[in-house]
């Protein structure tokens, strides 16, 4: 095994992993006994030539393909090349249907962090509380599912505005949900937060500083917990979030400082849940009446984009991150380009000085924290002297595990 | 970190002013969205390759920005690259994106790397190099990032030309095995769902176009 | 929702018991590879895990290693660098065996039909027992696919026997 104390450097190679957004990552270990030197990594197991197959498609049937980058992220890809399309062929959205994208939108990322948070729990041994979390990730499945039809891949945005209306029969349904999440919200920070062998595990462990997150950019939660107050809905207010007044959630108001480390992304990530509950709420408060999408037959719809030139950036604010695509339509059926970017993409390089100087049990839960969607390590391969051996994802995460009560004792 | 907040007109003429003609095209677009219909902005310049690092070293000492991705244009006989930016991160409804886009002609696809300016620019660069046959300068590290190893040399996915991916590497998947003489099936009619929250219908064409 | 365990409901999980005692004395191991998919069937077969559906009242688990699996369930259109491995792991795992192909990308493509870089459904690269369509299949389906794959493995299980 690696711990038998081995002085001698040598390579521990990781990968491919579960795959993050768009590449699970190869990674390569120099190692000095426990300690981590050096890391190295090589994405591109999941490429599947989305935007190149994108290039020979419209729109409309774009749609349904940038749907299926993420099965985590399940609108995020969709609104952000909505929003570039609709600026370039100059549809103006109906303010019901920026409401309904916005609500669908926290919701997904309710349930994106109570998925993480599970995930983030079984790295570090607690299987019961990541049975516990997605227990409670069902409730929100499942008015997802009431909304639009699916529990993951929504299919609700459409280039123009939303496909389906939300009734008033629902309001109750998500209101129901609110309630219950707001009242586990104090029981899920407790069992997070207040837990002594979480914070022995977490606490200055992954750290990356206020200037590596700035030089590396990072997005989203990763770089928010370590004191960059980066959020678009705050800074770049798209579709509704310019009416609602949304500020990015910082450790330093809770906990009194910012360390940068995995213990701060679980406080920042716990809490944004409990703000996604707020603003689900003042949306439905607030909703106005009128059509929810601007033109209702899909043909209709090709025909604008067809006349549409030009080029434009839409951006969104993903669970993990930014959520950028950058479109370029020339007038003919299929834009001319496009790039999707997704937020782990930018959050990759904040791996190397996380994990320099880490110990190898501790590997899991900060590759983890960052949430490249789901969890990551798949193989391990360890090459002494020459000779290899592999080590399976059950034997990383079971040194993780066993460090957890070595610590408890 | 400058407390001051520059509107995008501000940024622009400063640009102008400090690189003068080299500068071949810039304009500002604003979008208004939801009911109190907030703008944003995003500036768009059209450079010259030598002026790509000056113009980030101007960007930088305005603030820091944050380099969002790198796109690119297949234009036919030169390649465009689009590096987005997004500046003033961080203030509330102030942050807007700030684009310099370079023309690199096919006869002459390098360009020097930034990735000592922004060290997270690396990935972007690696992949257009992989992605579009351009050579960057300088970088770091020239090792391909998403394609395969036994990718073959010289074909570029992203470029409409030549090099561009042939019809014989794309694999039609619905196509395998599919009995060829089975009549298609019917589609039947669906009923009309009860909570009327929205016509169910399908979305238009969403059969393949011939490819 | 369709109450879980309900025996009479073969969707929701009922009859698994009595088919898990006589073929695989009351325990089946899985093992989840993923050949490139975009997370949806991912997510699906870890919430099939979860007490909500809780099939390791059944016996089954999830394990880490391909040696130690009875079932595999594959997802996603097999990208070109992930064929050779999903072809190692294939013969890595004992007889008697069992391959899930789970949801639509690996049964025929999915969205993703005209690509450069996928090889194909995954029934071109390992023999497959049983598909599990939908995209992504909700984990009730996840539940009736293995216990068909069951009855499959009864009856092969039947004529070697």
């Amino acid at each position: 095994m690696a711990s038998d104390g081995k002085k001698a450097p040598y390579t521990l190679q990781i990968g491919p992993i579960h795959p993050s957004l768009k590449e699970p990552v190869m990674f390569t270990f120099e190692m000095d006994g426990e300690q981590v030197r050096s890391v190295d990594f090589a994405p591109g197991q999941t490429h599947r030539g989305i935007e190149w197959m994108g290039m020979r498609r419209n729109p409309v049937q774009i749609v349904h393909l940038t749907d299926r980058i993420c099965g985590i992220c399940g609108i995020v890809h969709t609104l952000a090349f909505s929003l570039a399309v609709e600026q370039i062929a100059e549809i103006q959205v109906p303010e019901r249907a920026d409401y309904i994208r916005v609500i669908l939108h926290e919701f997904e990322r309710i349930q994106s962090h109570l998925l993480w948070a599970g995930v983030a729990a079984h790295e570090l041994g607690f299987d019961s509380l990541l049975h516990l979390t997605w227990r409670v990730r069902e409730q929100a499945m499942d008015v997802i599912e009431n909304l639009t039809g699916n529990r993951v891949n929504y299919g609700i945005v459409q280039v123009g505005g939303v496909r389906r209306d939300i009734v008033p029969e629902q309001y109750k349904i998500i209101e129901d949900c609110l309630s219950t999440y707001e009242g586990l919200l104090t029981k899920l920070l407790n069992l997070f937060l207040d837990d002594t062998t979480i914070a022995m595990r977490c606490r200055d462990t992954g750290v990356l500083t206020r200037k590596e997150a700035i030089e590396l950019c990072t997005v989203g939660p990763t770089s928010r917990a370590s004191g960059v107050n980066m959020d678009l809905r705050q800074d770049y207010p798209y579709a509704a979030y310019g009416d609602l007044d949304v500020r990015a959630v910082l450790p330093e108001p809770h906990m009194g400082e910012t360390h940068g480390d995995v213990y701060d992304r679980i406080v920042v990530r716990l809490f944004e849940v409990g703000q996604s509950c707020q603003i689900i709420r003042q949306c439905l408060s607030e909703m106005p009446s009128g059509p929810y999408t601007a033109e209702e037959k899909p043909a209709k719809i090709l025909a604008i984009c067809k006349k549409a030139t030009g080029e434009a950036i839409g951006r969104v604010e993903a669970p993990r991150g930014e959520c950028l695509h950058y479109v370029r339509m020339d007038g003919k059926e299929s834009p001319t380009s496009w790039k999707v970017k997704a937020s782990s993409y930018s959050n990759l390089m904040s791996w190397i000085p996380m994990l320099k100087d880490e110990q190898i049990a501790d590997i899991p839960i900060i590759v983890a924290s960052i949430d490249p969607c789901l969890s990551c390590t798949d193989r391990v391969a360890i090459v002494r002297n020459g000779e290899k051996s592999i080590l399976t994802k059950e034997d990383l995460t079971r040194l993780s595990v066993e460090k957890t009560r070595r610590l408890q004792r | 970190m400058t407390a001051t907040l520059l509107t995008p007109e501000q940024v622009r003429e400063r640009f102008l002013t400090k690189f003068g003609s080299g500068i071949r095209d810039s304009r500002i677009s604003e979008r208004r969205e939801g009911k109190k219909k907030n703008p944003h902005y995003t500036i768009w310049f059209d450079l010259d390759r030598e002026l790509l690092r000056p113009a980030i070293e101007t960007l930088i000492g305005i603030r820091f920005p944050h380099l969002s991705v790198i796109g690119a244009n297949d234009l036919g006989d030169s390649i465009r690259l689009v590096y987005i930016f997004s500046v003033q991160y961080g203030e509330v409804k102030s942050e807007y994106m700030v684009t310099i886009a370079i023309t690199l002609p096919k006869s002459d696809l390098t360009v020097p790397t930034i990735s000592d300016l922004i060290p997270g620019a690396v990935f972007g660069e690696r992949e257009k190099q992989e992605f579009l046959g351009i050579k960057v300068l300088g970088i770091p590290d020239n090792r391909r990032l998403f394609l395969p190893e036994d990718f073959p040399d010289g074909v570029y996915p992203w470029r409409k030309d030549d090099t561009g991916i042939p019809p014989a590497m794309v694999k039609d998947l619905w196509a395998s095995k599919r009995p060829v003489d089975r009549p298609v099936p019917v589609v039947e009619i669906k009923e009309e769902c009860e909570m009327g929250a929205g016509p169910d219908k399908e979305s238009g064409q969403t059969k393949k176009e011939g490819s | 929702m369709v109450p879980v365990g309900d025996d009479n409901n073969p969707r929701a999980g009922g009859g698994l018991r009595m088919k898990l005692n006589s073929a695989f004395n009351r325990s089946l191991w899985v093992y989840h590879f993923n050949s490139g998919s975009c997370n949806g069937c991912e997510i699906e077969i870890v919430a099939t895990i979860t007490p909500r559906y809780d099939p390791e009242r059944f016996g089954i688990k999830l394990v880490g290693s391909p040696r130690h699996a009875d079932v595999m369930l594959v997802t996603g259109p097999v990208v070109h660098k992930m064929k050779d491995r999903l072809l190692r792991v294939y013969s890595q795992m004992p007889d008697p065996k069992l391959v899930m192909c789970i949801g639509a990308c690996g049964i025929s493509g999915g969205v993703f039909y005209d690509s450069y870089n996928l090889d194909g459904p995954v029934d071109e690269v390992i023999p497959v027992d049983v598909y599990v369509p939908g995209c992504p299949p909700r984990p009730e389906a996840i539940v009736h696919g293995v216990v068909t794959a069951l009855a499959k493995l009864e009856r092969l299980q039947g004529v070697k026997a």
